[in-house]
């Protein structure tokens, strides 16, 4: 266990103050390659799902990727970056640790960070002259209007995206 | 049927706030002016309030649809959502810094304006602790931590993060938690007080503290948050990466490390919401464009 804790903490300050992508990842789903970071692009080979991949460099939605000896793009979503596995239900280290209640004995202190608990907040006692603080810092709209202005920031239409279809009861309303 | 009938006008009318343009829409609306009314009368009073109160005239079909779905008036939410906020606050402060949080509250006010949610004024902070995380509390009022920020690369990625918890607020995950294990009515005796400080009644409801933040929501919300905040930022101009990258970058850290403790505790493995929000998206957002406005990304002291 001791071993282990150590690369944990090195990777962590990698991931913290270098590139995030010089690393490794999972498929997520069974998925193409392409050789441009388009869909429009051509395909350049085929990931199952599971497979791990090399994370070589990102760019808008898409990764590109290293699988055994082809090389392509990817989409972002299609992709988990870290070792963890699929990350599936309860599939995976990774998952497994990160649901399970915590042992505080086996809790690893990165650099001597602690994190916020549920006893911390539980424990919490009403602080009215912070609350006033954090509303004086309101802006309006229009001041949020014109510093998206600044930066070209325009308004996009973007329909929604759909539910997932194993959520979605059947019934009739899907038909009309 | 004729119950499912029903229900299906129900869901109709408070998605689409079109009340008059259906049948049931006038006994929908009496329904919920007996609930108001039922809410804004003194416990002891006996005599029917009369229907044309004031308080039940100024509020809106829309609002009409949301009451009835969470049983909370905009006021309400706003009082909860204050006493959570300054729970949260109790425990950790704010950053020292006005320039950040002038920042933060400009970015997430610009989203919060393609949200369609303008009865609410929102409010932004960014907390002083290292845990990474980011919290949601009814009425608008949303907070990221230091250690969340600290990892975010550009404005695009803040905007992912901040219009998640915004999609929290108006789909209103919280407040329907709260619907489901609390009795209706419980704060419309003080309804009307104005007060700056601790609210013994709202806080009656929310349990200790800020629990209820540590409480987290059902898996299922935290997905819908993940596609509507996309969307939002994706509205708003952003490139709709932003989510997913941050996502990405949590991916990739230690699984016992301290600081997501809390994190994962409420929220599912990123490597699941990757999954789940790939689903959804596939190839419709491939034509978005939008900026990651990351020369101007404000990065911390």
């Amino acid at each position: 266990m001791k071993t282990f804790l150590i690369p944990a903490a090195v990777l962590a300050l990698c991931a913290a103050t270098a590139s995030a992508w010089a690393a490794s990842g999972t498929v997520l789903r069974a998925e193409k390659l392409y050789s441009q970071p388009a869909a429009t692009s051509k395909v350049t080979a085929s990931v199952a799902k599971g497979a791990s991949v090399e994370i070589l460099a990102k760019q808008g939605g898409w990764l590109r990727v290293k699988s055994g000896s082809s090389t392509g793009w990817i989409r972002l979503l299609s992709v988990r970056a870290g070792t963890g596995g699929l990350g599936g239900t309860g599939v995976g280290d990774v998952v497994g640790a990160a649901t399970t209640k915590s042992d505080p004995s086996r809790v690893v202190a990165v650099a001597g960070l602690r994190g916020l608990n549920e006893e911390d907040l539980k424990q919490a006692k009403f602080n009215e002259a912070e609350l006033a603080r954090m509303e004086a810092l309101t802006v309006t709209p229009a001041q949020a209007r014109s510093f998206a202005a600044q930066s070209g920031l325009a308004v996009a239409r973007v329909p929604d995206l759909p539910k997932p279809q194993a959520a979605q009861p059947a019934s009739t309303w899907g038909t009309n | 049927m004729k119950r499912k009938m029903i229900a299906m006008a129900v869901s109709l009318v408070a998605f689409s706030g079109v009340a008059g343009a259906f049948d049931l829409g006038k006994a929908l609306e009496d329904r919920v002016k007996q609930e108001l009314e039922k809410k804004t009368q003194p416990a002891q009073t006996t005599e029917p309030a009369p229907a044309d109160s004031t308080a039940t005239k100024k509020i809106d079909t829309r609002q009409l649809g949301m009451t009835l779905l969470t049983g909370y008036s905009v006021e309400e939410e706003v009082r909860i959502g204050r006493q959570v906020a300054g729970n949260m606050l109790g425990a950790v402060p704010l950053v020292r810094d006005d320039k950040l949080q002038n920042y933060v509250n400009l970015v997430g006010n610009w989203v919060a304006l393609q949200s369609g949610r303008s009865d609410i004024s929102w409010h932004f902070g960014v907390l002083d602790t290292e845990d990474i995380n980011a919290f949601a509390a009814p009425g608008g009022y949303i907070f990221v931590t230091k250690g969340l920020y600290r990892r975010l690369n550009n404005e695009a990625e803040l905007a992912g993060v901040l219009a998640h918890e915004i999609a929290h607020v108006t789909q209103k995950h919280h407040l329907k938690v709260l619907r489901q294990s609390s009795v209706i009515g419980a704060l419309g005796q003080a309804a009307s007080k104005k007060a700056a400080g601790s609210d013994p009644v709202v806080q009656n409801l929310i349990g200790n503290g800020a629990e209820i933040m540590a409480r987290g929501l059902d898996k299922n919300a935290e997905y819908e948050a993940d596609r509507i905040g996309m969307v939002y930022a994706a509205r708003s101009g952003y490139e709709p990466w932003g989510l997913p990258s941050v996502l990405q970058d949590l991916a990739g850290l230690p699984a016992k490390d301290s600081r997501t403790g809390l994190l994962y505790k409420t929220h599912p493995h990123p490597a699941e919401r990757l999954a789940a929000l790939g689903e959804a998206v596939d190839g419709r957002l491939d034509a978005v464009g939008g900026k990651d406005a990351a020369s101007r990304f404000y990065r911390l002291k």
